[in-house]
């Protein structure tokens, strides 16, 4: 079977629409983020206390915030989960999920309230918690952009590493626009992508590398043109495998894991987006701005 | 020629008894993460003291000893105490029950100290007012009163230096007083006996303070000389209390403050359902890429496919072997690599496809599918092990097993992926020549 066969695509020709496509959704992204705060994190990076309760019976999301609010506790957020209607994750400030266990414990007597699983994070762990993601997602792109350079000349690894930005950027604006937390496991799928991501355009890289040496042409927009299409079946397959796996995650894997597959199934997508699409496109542009050889 | 087949296809075939000998049985060899078989998880931050690294890291190794005594004393089975970075330790125990009570005795400081109470009516009313008496402070008695109310009873002025501690402890149980209620009886060492004798002699008629993390648990008058060595703490414990209290007294005092920074509970229920559903969706999702690998490229498919299913065997394997924890971010691991797994031979695959469009014949085309596609299957695996193995140094808690998982699966697929697959294929042509190849 061959899903996709030999194809002739102009995709550098029109780069200026994907620069713009993706500027946009960026900018757009980073003002939602901006305008969100605190909202954008999870209580691993400020703190707080996450409780998941089962009811006995089902309830809703209105009488149990109702029952709630008569703590008096500011910022309690409660979420249904499932599709029972009696699990819920709710979300409030440090050192008060015992009195909202207390609460629920009291109102719900008939019913009862199983405790499924609770987090409590002290401002001292989620800063350092913040600071390690911090550490870890800078640390892991400076890690990929110092090996691709190694492999590759420094246009080429600078050029792949800011479209893993890209994607990353892309996917946080996503996340913002989805008004999802950022927490341990969104970070962790983000790093993923910013592995994974930079496979197609190093599969493009080296054909480009490759078709260069072969032709000694300096027509570069032909030469990487074509490389993007000689490519394209199995960028295109590589990713399709991938996502097969992700979105049984995302459809099946329960509760825990739908944020993480969700930021992964977005940023997979975007990986063989901005190989295609963006990548090799900066490249061309900084060529053209500088007119550096490609070193073969 | 022939030999040199044979010889790369023994060794695939050892690899693989090997990982099976080691992997069997399967729920034994794996350690799960605890958000899969339910429990807590703590980080305790150690409040240190305003001095040098050394001391700081030494504080914490003494918090560290006296927590494990009192884990052990709570019967945990198979509890992770360890220390990270200087003054933070980490603290997992599986499969509690009353994650609460866990924590109350694993955070109680449990500072004993016994201090001699000033009797002057006239100093004792000066610090009430505010005054400061040198060398003295004002400490109350918490108790629970008939209806299991905590109350604050009158002050005592209590000297700041303590005439004994609990460090000279040698035993601290349950027993009941002369009314029936629980009180802790506690037994010094042969100095602590001494100094205690000491005391009481020489302070026949004042009190006697009993003071746990800086609040008076009760405050006998001396009446005699006490030559043994043993005292009790009474102060209307509940009987949980008054064992809590004996559990924390034996295994000793913290040195230095404990405050519990994080803490992360899962429930045995939500840890059955976590492990149902994301496995359950992991072979859906391997069982998808299986079949569309069979699909696409035929015999070869079924060939990467035998490379994943290897894949997955090492790196269950290596699990095993280096007692690597499955968390549920893990398994997800596991079912994201099988996915990328098949990548290196899809690459492989598609250049072999290429090679034979323009022409080459079926062993060269293999050849040169295989040889060109090398650099690229290595770069973009490097790239995802970096990843992979920021995640499992910088990740906390379920997360560093999902990058454990992730680094394992890539580094075995450059094995199987190119080696294993190669080495089959060469096999398959070297026993019978092949004139047309179908992929």
């Amino acid at each position: 079977m061959e899903l996709i066969k030999k194809t002739n695509f102009d995709f550098l020709g029109k780069r200026k629409v994907w620069y713009l496509f993706s500027g946009v959704i960026i900018l757009a992204g980073i003002s939602v983020f901006i305008m969100r705060g605190n909202a954008n994190f999870g209580v691993d990076f400020i703190g707080g206390d996450l409780l998941q309760v089962r009811f006995k019976t089902p309830t809703s999301v209105a009488v149990v915030r109702g029952e709630l609010d008569k703590l008096g506790i500011s910022d309690i957020t409660v979420q249904e989960i499932g599709t029972a209607g009696n699990e819920y994750v709710i979300k409030s400030p440090p050192q008060t999920s015992a009195r909202i266990v207390e609460r629920l414990n009291s109102i719900m007597t008939q019913s009862g309230v199983e405790v499924l699983g609770e987090s409590q994070v002290s401002p001292a762990m989620s800063s350092a918690l913040k600071k390690r993601a911090l550490l870890a997602f800078f640390g892991g792109l400076f890690g990929i952009l110092l090996y691709l350079t190694v492999r590759f000349e420094f246009h080429f690894a600078a050029c792949a590493t800011i479209a893993t930005f890209h994607d990353l950027l892309f996917v946080i604006a996503i996340i913002a626009f989805s008004r999802k937390a950022i927490d341990g496991p969104i970070i962790a799928a983000l790093l993923t992508i910013a592995g994974y991501s930079v496979n197609d355009t190093i599969v493009i890289f080296d054909r480009i590398r490759e078709n260069v040496r072969k032709t000694r042409s300096t027509n570069y927009q032909a030469v990487f043109n074509q490389a993007i299409n000689e490519t394209l079946s199995r960028t295109v397959l590589t990713v399709l495998t991938v996502i097969f796996v992700d979105l049984l995650l995302f459809l099946l894997g329960g509760e825990a894991l739908r944020n993480f597959a969700y930021t992964l199934l977005f940023g997979f997508i975007l990986g063989a987006y901005s190989s295609i699409f963006i990548a090799s496109a900066l490249l061309i542009d900084w060529q053209r701005r500088t007119g550096f050889k490609i070193k073969i | 020629m022939m030999k040199t087949h044979y010889m790369k296809i023994g060794f695939i075939v050892a690899i693989i008894a090997v990982c099976v000998w080691l992997i069997w049985p399967l729920q034994t060899k794996i350690r799960r993460g605890l958000d899969l078989q339910g429990g807590i998880h703590i980080v305790l931050g150690v409040e240190q003291p305003p001095e040098s690294e050394k001391t700081k890291s030494d504080v914490t190794d003494r918090a560290l000893e006296i927590i494990r005594n009192r884990i052990d004393a709570l019967g945990v089975s198979e509890p992770i105490i360890q220390k990270e970075g200087t003054d933070k330790i980490i603290v997992d125990l599986p499969g509690v029950k009353d994650p609460e009570r866990a924590v109350e005795i694993i955070g109680k400081t449990a500072l004993l100290e016994f201090r001699l109470v000033e009797e002057d009516e006239k100093k004792l009313s000066d610090a009430v007012r505010g005054e400061t008496i040198p060398g003295y402070e004002l400490l109350y008695q918490k108790e629970r009163d008939e209806r299991g109310i905590l109350r604050e009873s009158s002050p005592l002025l209590v000297k700041v230096e303590p005439e004994l501690t609990g460090a000279g402890l040698t035993e601290a149980y349950v027993g009941y007083d002369a009314s029936g209620r629980p009180e802790v009886n506690l037994e010094f060492n042969k100095e602590g006996a001494a100094k205690f004798a000491q005391v009481t002699g020489e302070n026949i008629g004042r009190r006697l303070a009993i003071v746990l993390d800086g609040v008076v648990k009760s405050a006998p008058v001396i009446r005699d000389r006490i030559p043994n060595g043993r005292a009790q703490i009474s102060g209307r414990f509940s009987m949980d209390e008054a064992r809590e209290l004996a559990i924390v007294l034996r295994a000793g005092a913290l040195p230095a403050k404990v405050d519990i920074i994080y803490r992360q509970s899962v429930g045995p229920t939500l840890g059955k359902e976590y492990i149902e559903k994301s496995i359950r969706a992991s072979l859906y999702g391997i069982i998808i890429v299986v079949v569309f690998m069979i699909v696409y490229y035929l015999a070869f498919g079924l060939l990467a496919d035998f490379a994943v299913a290897m894949n997955l065997l090492i790196l269950l394997a290596f699990m095993a072997l280096f007692k690597g924890v499955l968390t549920l971010p893990g398994i997800a691991g596991i079912a994201l690599t099988c996915g990328m797994a098949v990548d290196a031979n899809i690459l492989i695959f598609e250049r072999i496809r290429e090679e034979l469009r323009q022409g080459k014949s079926a062993k060269s085309a293999i050849e040169a599918g295989y040889h060109r596609a090398w650099t690229a299957i290595l770069d973009s695996n490097i790239t995802t092990i970096i990843s992979g193995a920021i995640l499992f140094f910088f990740g906390e808690g379920s997360i560093k097993g999902f990058g454990l998982t992730l680094t394992i699966g890539i580094v075995a697929n450059l094995f199987t992926a190119v080696f294993v697959t190669k080495a089959i294929v060469d096999y398959v042509i070297a026993s019978r020549p092949v004139e047309k190849l179908r992929i």
